[in-house]
């Protein structure tokens, strides 16, 4: 039976092999893209998953009146250990906070995360150097190890897995270090360096107020963590009361508490943090799972639409005896086998695209390995699929009474037209959700690149340097020899640079009024290097030579924070410094579209502040090459003790990648759109195609009867042309919540367009119009004597 | 064989009600070749089909050799068609994606018979039907009374108690219909009783009995004396 069965089977779909082929491929694609996402989430949701505590391995974090963090400071980490016995293990880690260079001989390596840790943290974490983790011998020394890729980068030639000695920074410096070995850096983990250094104890000496340090807590496995999350907020209040005796303090420290964050939460929704990646994540899955639903709906609908021209072998079949769930079974195999097809088809594409994939999301994804899950998952999904898809045809076939479809005019297309048209409506809804949400995410981010930023990041340039320039006196002679190269307009030095980082925050006072503000620390020609616009007063001279001691420049947001009426000239306290304010500038875009300017003060000096490290240059256009070759050539003697290596980046770059996210968004809806619209097409087309065949004989006689071309064209489009506006109707609203929020993360942004809207009205109807007219072409030409003549 | 009492079948669609079977009362023997004759639209090929098990009708009783069919359920209706019945359509209804060979075989499928035996029914039947060198064809590639041949074939494989024919002629030539007919005959006087509807008084002089209905009764029975005596 099961041979008979098949051979009706591909009998069938070889003669519809149009349809056939619409429909297999259309899954195909869709599952590919499910795919791609399945992987995705799979690498996205499971870092660190190889530790094997992963379950048990908590971040311990601080959550203060204004702000969460997870850095902390060394001594916690013991005083955990040593008070809570549900503690296993625990201890710290220090991140590198500053680019240095490490050479062997010719071979020169940048290591922007040189990081520390203590042996405790290093065992929680599952560090694995070549060879095993050691424990260090003593309590100064530390064994420090290279990531493999960036020992093989100093030492290409290096076979085993004995210590070296590297240079530091400058070859000039003269500062070496002892390398022990490598160490395995796993990308797919939180921790992540170039190098490690690891010690029996870091920060010795460092007391309660050195919050520069990660702390993980291992627990005993059954742990109640709430429970020990408040003993371990009492335990740091205990902690940090110790010999406090002013009031005020003891207060500010009642106010503090800790919270304990699950190493499953690090990579995606941190609670020190945001959980954007989580829902780029989650819209990601369901834009996966959409598309695969509608490439179901297709092929429901499709199945059902070819019901007629199964209902007389499923009528003769009952006659003969076969029970109603044989034929279930069988219509399922039949599906079952298309979306097996299906599947390799789509395993293929999958692993076409992802490349572009990979590109997209930076991520390195690959479909053949056994970590992926997708062994399982894969035939999970088929089977799913399948039913999705193969369930309800199945069930509408298989009930067919034979006494109906046997008479010879039976049709099938009254009893689930309203199925197939709902499941055609729902499809073009989603794909005009897409086509909106498409020309929105455009409209904001051309809006996002051409909106006047406040600041010119074109042209500058930004040096990477560790010496410190926290003296104007100490920058100067840099400044002189750098201006001395033609082309180069400006040259400064800060703390920050505007790339969307986050500069400290202090309080200070005005006028009796104490409120916290960022604060920047700024050299001289600061605000003409980024081009930013003065409002009131002036930007810091070499003319006014207090401007180095006590000289402030603020922003219109803080202007507006303390209501501030002719500020320049007033003062404003803090650090212990009576800043006089010398002007005022526009508010600029320094954090991105997301949120708003923050309110900001700008000082040369600071002694609450940070290094002043970050050179900025301005360059002329035509320029630019030439100056950076003599910067290049110059670096060594221009700045002495950071010189021999002179790196760089432009500051739009920089910039650049705060809209990465946005573009991300932007492709996957560019693709979203496309595939959802695409298969919604395949299956109108398939669609068009069965039910212009289905009316060829009421055409012919509609066209004796005098009827002309464009009559028929309209008639059998009239009823898609519904469709599609409904779709449009229902979906305009869902698709005006849904931008109108994603809109609203941002705090810059466009008024909602109309545009879209219409736009996408615009798109489906045409495509709709097109392709059913192609297909009720042939029904339109053909000779209305011919169709007749069969029956 | 056949005893079907006070048989009542109404179609309700959503304007009108159809009494298409208005208190049938029939009685077939073994053997017997009945024909059903009547206007278009009297009910015949609704008795046909609540004979055949393929329509439930509102009231009445259908004894098959003693057993009341009408109280079965859906398998047991499926299981004892198959094993006592077979059809033959006016539009001969075979299945297009199959062969001829394997139009036949098909019922035998149903029937759970093993593939050996079933190749050396098909092959017999195919011999008797004169359709040998059109076995692997597909039933478009046949004219019309070579497919009611098929069907035919199809109905006898399984060497039915009951052949139930609904105006097996309708879509073929006199010519072609005769063959079919004289197979029904052949049939028949191997022992195989045979329902046929028909509308036309040529093939109803095949049989042994004719049945006149008319809005859903029967208004009156014949016996076909020709035929009879030509039996005897
Ligand atoms: N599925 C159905 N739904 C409603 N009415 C039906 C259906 N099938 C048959 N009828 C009606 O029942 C009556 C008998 O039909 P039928 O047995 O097919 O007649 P015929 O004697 O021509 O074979 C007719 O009036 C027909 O319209
Ligand atoms: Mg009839």
């Amino acid at each position: 039976m099961f041979r008979l069965n098949l051979k009706i089977a591909l009998r069938n779909l070889w003669r519809n092999r149009g349809i056939t082929s619409i429909n297999v491929g259309g899954l195909a694609i869709a599952l590919a893209a499910f795919i791609l996402v399945i992987l995705y989430f799979t690498y996205e949701t499971s870092f660190d998953k190889t530790n094997p505590n992963y379950n048990n391995i908590y971040v311990v974090g601080r959550i203060e009146p204004d702000f969460k963090t997870n850095y902390t400071s060394p001594p916690f980490a013991k005083a955990i250990k040593q008070h809570l016995p549900e503690v296993e293990n625990a201890g710290i880690t220090k991140r590198g906070f500053f680019e240095f260079s490490m050479k062997n001989g010719k071979n020169t390596l940048f290591a922007k995360n040189f990081m520390q840790a203590d042996y405790n943290a290093a065992k929680i974490l599952d560090l694995k150097p070549t060879g095993g983790l050691e424990k260090p011998p003593g309590n100064v020394e530390r064994l420090s190890y290279l990531s493999k890729e960036n020992m093989r980068a100093l030492f290409p030639d290096k076979t085993d897995n004995k210590p070296e000695i590297v240079g530091m920074g400058a070859s000039n410096s003269g500062i070496t270090s002892k390398i022990n070995g490598s160490i395995t850096n796993n990308l797919h983990s939180n921790i992540t360096f170039d190098g490690i250094s690891i010690g029996n104890e870091i920060g010795k000496g460092e007391n309660y107020g050195y919050n520069n340090y990660t702390t993980y807590i291992q627990v005993k496995p059954g742990t109640d963590v709430a429970n020990l999350e408040q003993k371990i907020t009492d335990l740091y209040r205990k902690e940090l009361l110790k010999g406090e005796t002013d009031q005020k303090t003891i207060a500010e420290i009642k106010g503090v508490s800790t919270f304990l964050d699950p190493l499953a939460n690090l990579h995606l929704r941190p609670k020190a943090g945001n959980d954007a990646p989580y829902k780029i994540l989650i819209a990601l899955s369901i834009l996966g799972i959409l598309i695969l639903v509608i490439a179901c709906i297709n092929f429901t609908n499709l199945s059902i639409a070819q019901a007629t021209k199964r209902a007389k072998e499923v009528g003769i079949k009952k006659v003969m005896g076969a029970y109603r769930f044989q034929l279930t079974a069988q219509f399922l195999v039949e599906i079952f086998i298309q979306c097996f097809v299906a599947t390799i088809l789509g395993l293929t594409l999958a692993e076409l695209s992802l490349p572009y994939f990979n590109n997209l999301f930076q991520v390195n994804l690959s479909i053949w390995t056994t970590e992926n899950d997708l062994c399982w998952q894969l035939p999970l999904i088929l089977c799913v699929i399948t039913l999705i898809a193969g369930t309800y045809p199945a069930l509408v076939l298989s009930g067919f009474k034979p006494a109906l479809v046997l008479k010879g005019n039976f049709s099938t297309s009254k009893q689930s037209s309203w199925l197939r048209n709902g499941l055609l409506v729902f499809q073009f809804s989603i794909a005009v959700i897409f086509i909106i949400g498409l020309f929105i995410i455009n409209s904001q981010l051309k809006y996002m690149r051409s909106e006047d930023l406040g600041f010119t990041a074109n042209q500058v340039v930004y040096i990477k340097n560790i010496s410190m320039f926290n003296k104007p006196e100490t920058f100067a002679p840099v400044r002189d020899k750098i201006l001395k190269i033609p082309g180069i307009k400006s040259a400064t030095v800060a703390t920050d640079i505007p790339d969307g980082a986050e500069g400290g925050a202090n309080g200070y006072t005005f006028e009796g009024v104490k409120s916290s503000l960022d604060f920047i620390d700024v050299d001289f020609d600061y605000f003409e290097t980024l081009d930013i616009k003065l409002k009131e007063g002036r930007f810091f001279s070499k003319s006014f030579p207090a401007d180095t001691t006590n000289g402030a420049v603020v922003n219109e947001s803080t202007v507006a924070k303390y209501g501030m009426k002719n500020p320049v000239g007033k003062t404003i306290r803090g650090c212990n410094i009576d800043y006089k304010i010398v002007g005022v500038v526009k508010d600029f875009k320094a954090q991105g579209f997301e949120s708003a300017v923050k309110p900001t003060i700008y000082s040369i000096k600071n002694p609450c502040g940070n290094y002043k490290t970050q050179i900025m240059v301005k360059i002329e256009g035509n320029k630019m090459s030439s100056a950076l070759a003599a910067l290049k050539a110059q670096w060594l003697q221009i700045n002495p003790k950071d010189g021999e290596d002179f790196r760089y980046e432009f500051l739009d770059d920089l910039y650049g990648k705060l809209f990465k996210k946005q573009e991300q968004l932007q492709s996957v809806f560019f693709g979203a759109a496309l595939l959802t619209i695409f298969i919604a097409v395949l299956g109108l087309f398939a669609f068009a195609k069965y039910i212009t065949n289905g009316r060829i004989k009421e055409i012919a006689v509609r066209k004796i009867l005098g009827a002309s071309d464009i009559q028929i064209f309209s008639l059998i489009n009239s009823s898609f042309f519904i469709m599609v506006l409904i779709a449009n109707v229902i979906s305009w609203p869902l698709a005006y919540v849904i931008t109108k929020r994603w809109l609203e993360t941002f705090a810059y942004r466009i008024d909602l367009p109309i545009l879209p809207f219409i736009s996408s009205a615009l798109i489906t109807i045409l495509l709709t119009v097109i392709t059913v007219s192609i297909q009720a072409r042939k029904a339109v030409k053909a000779n209305p004597v011919d169709a007749l003549k069969y029956e | 064989m056949i005893k079907i009492e006070n048989l009542e079948k109404v179609y309700k669609t959503e304007e009108v009600e159809t009494t298409a079977l208005n208190g049938i009362n029939l009685h077939v023997a073994a053997g017997e070749f009945v024909s059903i004759m009547g206007p278009s639209g009297c009910g015949k090929s609704t008795l046909l089909n609540v004979m055949g098990l393929l329509d439930k009708p509102e009231s009445g009783s259908y004894k098959f050799i003693d057993t009341e069919l009408l109280t079965l359920n859906d398998r047991e209706r499926s299981n004892f068609r198959k094993k006592n019945m077979g059809f033959v359509f006016q539009n001969f209804n075979l299945i297009d994606e199959l062969t001829v060979f394997e139009n036949i075989e098909l019922p035998l499928i149903y029937n759970k018979i093993p593939a050996a035996e079933r190749k050396q029914l098909v092959n017999e039947i195919i011999e008797r039907m004169n359709i040998v060198n059109r076995s692997g064809h597909f039933p478009q590639q046949l004219s019309g009374g070579q497919q009611q041949r098929v069907a035919v074939a199809r109905a006898l494989v399984t060497k039915p108690k009951l052949v139930l024919a609904d105006e097996p002629t309708g879509n073929l030539d006199s010519s072609h219909g005769n063959e079919v007919m004289e197979l029904l005959c052949e049939l028949n006087e191997t022992g195989t009783t045979i329902v046929m509807v028909t509308h036309s008084s040529h093939d109803a002089s095949f049989s042994n009995r004719i049945i006149n209905l008319k809005d859903g009764h029967v208004i009156s029975e014949k016996i076909n004396k020709s035929r009879n005596e030509e039996l005897i």
